[in-house]
């Protein structure tokens, strides 16, 4: 009787030492985060994702994928309204500085600092640390999704013409006169659609051209010489060179045309590209290349950065800041990045990622990626709460010029008038 | 309703009937008569204040405002926001453009929706098939039209659209991608769906005009088209101005449709006030401005109802006298 009482005993002390055990293992154990994802690669290997870390920390991370607009109007409402509806939020490259200002997202500089060596902020490329999420010396949102931007060529078609890949600007623009070839196949394709797509594809050019969006004193120069300049050549290229609805094209219009094989070379984001080699939605398998995308001759080396953050609602309570931190963490923690990008997010952040022989094997663009980033520019899309007008503006005034409406110097005369009144 | 309870009295015929006491008086028959209909009506009216009245209150006040939420500032404004709807040149630009998409969609509407009317008058089978046939456009959303005729009309790949471009009839950016020709595109697709509409109004109304007045004009040797000007249209114009009203309404709030084929551009070639709006709330968080836009746009909806409701009665009552 004796022994079996002390049976009980010892079993309940075990249970109790287990249990204290988990608890402190899971101390969020029960909790539920939900995140507002944009709908790119990486939102749906996050989804996946999220039950196991659901089995190492016991929290829930629910992912709700929202189209762009979508999601920058719900998170800006949610923040706004302080509703608490989302505890973490994807965050544009663009968008860091108008909610820097609001103080709408947990400043992560004291965090990072403090979990280093669990982090290991030496791994991450210092370009993705700045640009994806640190405003005025605060880190508004930790990088998770870095993107590249690249040439994308066909080999046959420079092939066939004796073609060398372009190492500067005016090479790329001299090889699109060259391939074009209408209706076969156009020189070049790039964003037209009037806003945010003209806008962004033209502001990238117009960089390795030499140009800039805000002067040194950091107010508005659209019109300067260098970006006339950059949109006469721009506007060339497009009457030249590119496929005739090109003026229309957006993203998917642009990588589609390119994918069906109608056009010759394109610079784009580097989480496009697995998809050329994808049979089931490309004619161009086999058949493309990827390199940096030339800067100007004479100018430096500097190649476009984007992509996205996540942060963490300022608003809500500390546990749940603390859970979503340690979600951050887990999500971007080398072994589980390798993971989710092996899945196919396209999301690239560690240096470690682009050397490592699994992802090099299956994804053979990875060293051009390390070159963008050891040499990236995430500011040719000035990240400034003024951004959204500025976008608009030359989104419309790109697109007036690429269909004859305007000149590409009043055009941006314009442009630059209403520019300075928002400063 | 505090202060309100109930009990048994006797009522004039002697029988005992529920009172209600308020505040210790009993209340007439009259008056709880009146309390019963307005407890009927009052979810209606809760609901739509609610949903109506109170954002549109809240609405009219930020647009006093420079209202903004991203980055976030309130500051009084009073007719600021109002008078940049005329200052500000894209906003004075989709003003003029929503004023010429309106009048000419709604006239070229009109004029197809009248022609198919008077085809469809007979009652015969095939004008019953015809007139089925041609509601389909009506049952398709305005958003899935737009994205069919963008991809009709895409000049590298579209069915139309690549042979118009490669036969020189439109510029090689496509009809809906050349400044000159994208508003008159929209037009011809709104004239698409919604002409059938305008056609079954008008012949509804064809088909309650009394026939005996039509007979003895044909007996007494009017001509067709006599009939039509003489008889017809002015006994047609109640039907008329219905068909307009309806559309005049619709075609000024326009979104759908531009947000799907050229979002407002090329250029600025399309950007309508709703487009317009949309930017400047959803996308620039300028609550104060969308707000002015937004209330210019109920103003002017307003204005042209009660101009045609106006017409419309005056236009039955002369249909009445013929």
């Amino acid at each position: 009787m004796r022994t079996r009482y002390l049976l009980r005993v010892a079993a309940a002390i075990s249970l109790a030492a287990l249990s204290s055990a988990s608890a402190a293992d899971k101390p969020y154990d029960g909790v539920t985060l939900t995140l507002a994802s944009q709908n790119d690669q990486f939102a749906t290997v996050m989804a996946d994702l999220a039950p196991k870390f659901k089995e190492a920390t016991g929290v829930t991370v629910k992912v709700d994928i929202l189209s762009y607009p979508e999601l920058l109007s719900k998170v800006t409402a949610d923040f706004v309204g302080h509703t608490k509806g989302y505890d973490l939020a994807t965050m544009d490259i663009v968008w860091a500085g108008q909610f820097a200002e609001g103080g709408y997202t947990v400043d992560l500089t004291d965090w990072i600092k403090r979990d280093a060596a669990e982090i290991k902020p030496d791994d991450i490329y210092p370009v993705l640390m700045s640009a994806l999420g640190n405003y005025k010396g605060k880190q508004v949102a930790f990088p998770f999704a870095g993107y590249a931007n690249v040439l994308a060529y066909r080999t046959d078609l420079y092939a066939a013409a004796g073609l060398k890949p372009p190492e500067t600007m005016e090479d790329m623009v001299a090889n699109a006169y060259k391939l074009t070839d209408p209706p076969k196949h156009y020189g070049f394709v790039a964003n037209g659609q009037k806003g945010p797509a003209v806008a962004q594809d033209w502001m990238q050019y117009n960089a390795e051209m030499g140009g800039s969006i805000l002067g040194a004193d950091g107010k508005p120069a659209l019109n300067s010489e260098a970006n006339i300049k950059g949109l006469t050549v721009y506007k060339n290229l497009f009457d030249k060179t590119a496929p005739p609805g090109a003026a229309d094209y957006d993203w998917g219009g642009r990588e589609e045309s390119f994918r069906q094989g109608l056009a010759a070379q394109m610079q784009t984001w580097s989480i496009g590209a697995p998809g050329y080699s994808n049979p089931e939605m490309s004619k161009i398998v086999g058949k493309v290349a990827i390199t940096v995308a030339p800067p100007g001759k004479g100018l430096p080396k500097k190649y476009g950065v984007g992509g996205w953050g996540m942060s963490i609602n300022a608003d809500i309570d500390q546990k749940h800041k603390e859970a979503a931190w340690l979600w951050i963490k887990w999500l971007t923690s080398p072994a589980v990045h390798k993971e989710f990008n092996l899945r196919g997010a396209g999301s690239y952040l560690r240096i470690s990622e682009t050397h490592d022989p699994d992802l090099v094997a299956k994804f053979s663009f990875l060293p051009v990626v390390d070159e963008v980033f050891k040499n990236g520019d995430g500011e040719y899309r000035p990240r400034i709460p003024q951004y959204p007008q500025i976008q608009d503006l030359l989104g419309t005034a790109v697109n007036a010029v690429l269909v004859g409406h305007a000149d590409p110097k009043k055009a941006l005369d314009d442009a630059q008038a209403e520019a300075v009144k928002l400063f | 309703m505090s202060g309100l309870r109930r009990r048994f009295a006797p009522r004039n015929d002697g029988v005992a009937s529920p009172a209600v006491i308020v505040h210790g008086r009993r209340l007439s028959y009259q008056s709880r008569r009146r309390l019963f209909l307005i407890l009927l009506g009052a979810p209606a009216l809760i609901y739509v204040v609610a949903i109506a009245l109170w954002p549109l209150a809240r609405g009219i006040g930020y647009s006093f405002y420079d209202y903004s939420l991203l980055p976030a500032r309130t500051a009084f404004v009073g007719l600021d926001n109002y008078a940049a709807l005329w200052t500000n040149e894209a906003a004075r630009q989709s003003i003029v453009t929503t004023a010429v998409f309106t009048i000419a969609a709604v006239a070229l509407e009109f004029a197809l929706g009248l022609g198919l009317a008077l085809l469809l008058w007979r009652d015969h089978p095939f004008q019953r098939a015809c007139l089925a046939l041609l509601l389909i456009p009506v049952t398709v959303t305005p958003i899935v039209a737009g994205l069919v005729f963008r991809a009709l009309l895409a000049p590298d790949y579209g069915l139309i659209g690549y042979y118009l471009a490669t036969s020189g009839l439109s510029s090689p950016h496509g009809l809906f991608g050349d400044p000159t020709t994208a508003l008159s595109t929209l037009v011809a697709v709104d004239a698409w769906q919604w002409s059938p509409f305008m056609a079954l109004i008008l012949l509804a109304g064809l088909k309650s005009l009394p026939t005996d007045i039509l007979e003895a004009a044909e007996a007494d040797g009017a001509t067709a088209l006599q009939r039509f000007r003489m008889i017809v249209f002015p006994m047609l114009l109640p039907a008329v101005f219905l068909a307009l009203v309806l559309r005049t309404m619709d075609a000024f709030r326009i979104f759908d449709i531009v947000f799907a084929t050229t979002n407002g551009g090329p250029a600025d070639a399309t950007n309508v006030l709703m487009i317009y709006a949309v930017k400047q709330g959803l996308e620039f968080f300028n609550i104060g401005f969308a707000s002015a836009i937004a209330n210019l746009m109920i103003l002017c909806i307003a204005v042209f109802s009660i101009l045609f409701i106006a017409l419309v009665r005056r236009a039955d009552k002369r249909a009445n006298e013929l």
